[in-house]
């Protein structure tokens, strides 16, 4: 086995050699014209990407090389178990990726570190790691792709596919990613067999299976994308209107602030609303939306942002640093380091701050200020009760705050005077979550403020409710509502919620996964609303037609009995997506009387 | 002959890719011992039967056993008992000739470097060489020196020779004739090639669209296949009324009979169709088996 890796090792060490110096050179061109540590996460995407399209590369040459009929003979003709041979090879593999890959990452890492005063915090060795991380599971989908049977190949290209879309940072991430490497390791180790021509039996066959079902589920998605681009084109989809109709969502969404107030007044009974409208014509509205759907958190993978502000007097770049819980500042000049910057002094700040307007500093659930003049961070508001800042605007001398349950009102004009914490003015519920909420429109009144919700975020996929809610808010904080409008989608309920028909088990399934090791953010949180009966009885019909092509098609393949139940099962459950599955996967069985129509595709 | 004296047993064995049978209802028992050929046109099923018995394709119909085993369900053990040597000879291009022969060594419990090093002696390669800087010869006795030092009870050749060249292959036959790893093992020798098998063999396997169409002595073989010469006037026999017909030819006016399993008595049959002068004599292993071969050989239709 011993042999097989050193062997496997050499076959590609010098082209490993290559790329880590290739790619090395390139980080450190990037190194010394940006702060690679401080990049929003759209950089380390595409890096990601390479990387996985890198390892995917690796594992297809590899294993493609394998495949052929007499090289695979050659290969798997000893007297070594086959899993043994499958991981001399796969740990080849992984250690010419830890080369090529994590090597010229770590190496930069640390050059930044010792040569420079930017910040390099822990969390970016474990950027580092994920993105070995990420090379790694590219390098097992090809080879796993290159190893099941032809008609299923794509199956394992689920995980790369579906990875970026989980919510899961930091620690949380590696750990998913660990999580998908297994399974693919899992999945490359039994598929590592004599007969490639079939897929895993037994309990294995679950490893090939469950991603199968989940592609073909993707690909009826797909397939709905392609149906709603068609409609655009015909000119007639809800969204490409040439003007949207009246009381839509579309409508509300694109909106100027006082046409919305007055759109939604309209069916107010309150008395003062004719009143409203008015005041709505010719006053300002001030418009924010969910700005911050994803909050920093402590030893994150990514930035959504840099998180480092400028401080333009002195020209002083200030850097946060997870590790210290602290701003590290250098001079723009000469690239001096000149110290730390914390909270009243040289605290820790409670959560991991972004950068906003006028000095401000966004946590969690606190708002800092930097005051330039005497270079202190003060704290000026913290919201109770876990709450989590998802927006802030902060206009003339008002500074509103979007929590994930609240809007917060404040007299900002402190914020320049003082040191003092602000004192909470008004406070306003959300009608809704955090997730579905597309805007808020203040307006000002004589004795408080008139605040409109339009809750119409994911409403296109079934994920959220389509509506307008006005309320009042008086002086003393107290909150009314005065107007309520359902705003028309225009979609229809059998494209709202075409994913959930289509396999209501795999939609609710990886709309769980998504979350897993994630930490709560207020711009994920959403509130469906119901499903139409009519929705729930196709997604029935689908499962029960599935059942029963099922049972006939598995009377005809090699399936022994259990294999049989569990995949009618599946298909019983997950519907659609699991027949299609089956009928790739397992073929009708071969036979003496088989015709040519019905005959599988050679191995 | 028990079970155990059969190195390759087939039952029924079928396999089918699509709507073409490449084997079909094949009965194959083949003694342990000796050096058996395995001869047939493309296409016969001769690769596919391997693959089979090597448990890398599973049969449609049929069952095939190996070393007393269930081809499905060989060991890594049983592996270690049978040595396969194709026609790619592949082996890893960017490793050195010693570098392989040590792994083997270690991975093979019954390895035998005096045979190794006797079997590789009839080329010049230097241990330091790799394998990409061997020429294709030398790559398929290298091949060949593995195989049989590994010390396997069987051994299974498929085409070794193919795309070498006459001296090549001559060094290739004379590293298996004469050295000792073959006497202790089964060889299972394919080959397109009669004047090797002619060599080598002990055995004659025919396959012929996936079924065995004989299974005798090369000697045996080549007795049952006559060649007659006759000066038949006008057209002679209809060639469906002569029997045992593998070929016929019509050459300066005489015809050139090739015919199975046909004693002194095709004689008479040719003189009854009017044969003035008639010359028989014995043919080769290259033509009995080309001619055996090519009587159903698939031929346009006629326009």
């Amino acid at each position: 086995m011993l042999d097989i890796l050193k062997a496997e090792f050499r076959r590609f060490l010098s082209w490993a050699a290559v790329y880590a110096a290739a790619q090395f050179m390139v980080l450190m061109f990037f190194t010394r014209v940006v702060d690679m540590a401080q990049q929003p996460d759209e950089v380390y995407f595409v890096i990601a990407a390479l990387h996985a399209l890198t390892g995917a590369l690796l594992g297809l040459f590899q294993m493609g090389g394998y495949r052929r009929p007499n090289a695979w003979l050659n290969l798997l003709h000893r007297p070594l178990a086959h899993w043994r041979i499958a991981l001399a090879l796969l740990a080849a593999g992984t250690a010419l990726l830890l080369i090529a890959i994590l090597l010229p990452l770590l190496a930069t890492a640390a050059w930044q570190e010792l040569m420079t005063p930017r910040v390099l915090d822990l969390r970016h060795v474990g950027l580092c790691i994920a993105g070995f991380g990420i090379a790694v599971i590219g390098y097992l989908t090809g080879a796993a792709a290159m190893l099941v049977p032809r008609r299923t190949a794509a199956a394992p290209l689920v995980f790369l596919a579906l990875l970026p879309s989980a919510f899961a940072t930091g620690t949380g991430f590696i750990a998913l990613q660990a999580l998908v490497m297994a399974w693919l390791l899992a999945l490359t180790l039994a598929a590592f067999k004599p007969d490639l021509g079939s897929a895993p039996r037994g309990a294995a066959g679950v490893l090939l299976a469950a991603p199968l079902q989940v592609l073909m589920w993707l690909l009826l998605v797909m397939a709905g994308f392609g149906f709603e681009l068609l409609w655009i084109a015909q000119g007639t989809h809800p969204n490409n209107l040439a003007s949207a109709p009246a009381g839509s969502a579309k409508q509300a969404d694109n909106a100027e602030g006082s046409d919305l107030l007055i759109e939604g007044l309209a069916s107010s009974s309150a008395a003062d609303a004719p009143l409203w409208r008015e005041q709505a014509a010719i006053s300002d509205v001030v418009t924010l939306g969910v700005g911050i759907p994803v909050n920093p958190v402590w030893n994150e993978l990514g930035n959504r942002a840099p998180m480092e502000f400028d401080d333009e007097q002195r020209r002083i770049r200030w850097v946060f640093s997870h590790d210290l819980g602290r701003f590290v500042g250098y001079r723009l000049a000469d690239r001096e380091a000149i110290g730390e910057l914390g909270v009243a002094g040289g605290s820790r700040f409670p959560s991991p701050p972004l950068p906003g307007p006028r000095g401000l500093l966004i946590g969690r659930d606190t708002l800092h200020e930097f005051d330039g003049e005497t270079q202190r961070v003060l704290p000026r508001l913290s919201l109770a009760d876990g709450e989590v800042i998802a927006g802030i605007d902060l206009t003339g001398e008002r500074l509103a705050v979007l929590s994930d349950r609240a809007l917060y009102l404040f007299d900002a004009r402190p914020l320049s005077l003082d040191s003092t914490p602000l004192a909470t003015h008004q406070r306003v519920p959300l009608p809704g979550a955090t997730g579905n909420l597309t805007r808020v429109d203040i307006m000002e009144l004589l004795d408080g403020h008139l605040v409109s919700f339009g809750m119409t975020r994911q409403r296109h996929n079934g994920q959220g409710p389509s509506f307008q809610q006005i309320v009042r808010v008086d002086a003393q904080g107290r909150v009314e509502k005065v107007a309520r409008r359902e705003l028309t989608t225009g979609y229809g309920p059998l494209f709202t919620w075409q994913t959930w028909w289509m396999s209501p088990l795999i939609d609710q399934s990886l709309g769980a996964l998504r979350h897993l090791f994630a930490p709560y953010q207020p711009g994920h949180a959403v509130s469906p609303p119901p499903r139409p009966d009519r929705v729930r009885w196709l997604a029935g019909l689908l499962m029960a037609l599935s059942l029963l092509a099922a049972g006939l098609h598995v009377r005809r393949t090699n399936l022994r009995r259990t294999g049989r139940v569990a995949w009618c099962l599946a298909c019983g459950a997950v519907g659609v997506p699991a027949l299609m599955a089956l009928w790739l996967a397992i073929p009708r069985r071969e036979s003496m009387q088989m015709s040519s129509a019905a005959a599988p595709a050679l191995a | 002959m028990t079970v155990s004296d059969y190195v390759i047993q087939t039952r029924d064995l079928s396999k089918r890719y699509g709507s073409k049978l490449a084997l079909r209802h094949l009965d194959l028992n083949v003694p342990r011992g000796r050096i058996h050929a395995i001869v047939g046109a493309n296409g016969a099923g001769k690769s596919t039967l391997f693959r089979i018995l090597l448990g890398f394709l599973p049969p449609t119909a049929g069952d095939a056993r190996i070393l007393g085993r269930d081809s499905q369900r060989l060991t890594p053990d049983d592996r270690g008992r049978i040595g396969f040597v194709n026609e790619e000879h592949t082996l890893p291009g960017w490793m050195s000739v010693q570098a392989i022969t040590a792994a083997h060594r270690r991975l093979y419990p019954r390895w035998d470097q005096q045979l190794f090093d006797e079997v590789l002696g009839h080329y010049h390669v230097l241990p330091t060489q790799k394998v990409s800087q061997l020429s294709r010869g030398e790559r398929a006795g290298f091949n060949l020196a593995l195989a049989l030092a590994q010390g396997p009870e069987l051994l299974v050749l498929d085409e070794p020779t193919l795309g070498l060249d006459v001296v090549a292959k001559r060094a290739f036959l004379e590293a298996l004739m004469y050295s000792n790893g073959s006497d202790d093992c089964t060889v299972i020798y394919c080959s397109h090639q009669m004047d090797e098998i002619e060599r080598v063999a002990d055995n004659l396997i025919i396959l012929e669209q996936g079924e065995l169409a004989n299974m005798s002595p090369p000697e045996d073989f080549v007795a049952r296949v006559t060649y007659w010469v006759a000066d038949v006037p006008f057209k002679g026999p209809d060639p469906r009324t002569v029997p045992g017909l593998l070929q016929v030819q019509r050459l300066d006016g005489l015809h050139h009979y090739l015919v199975l399993d046909q004693d002194d008595s095709f004689a008479d049959f040719l003189r009854a169709a009017g044969a003035r002068s008639i010359n028989s004599m014995p043919v080769g292993l290259d033509r009995a088996v080309n001619g055996f071969l090519a009587k159903n050989h698939a031929a346009p239709s006629a326009a």
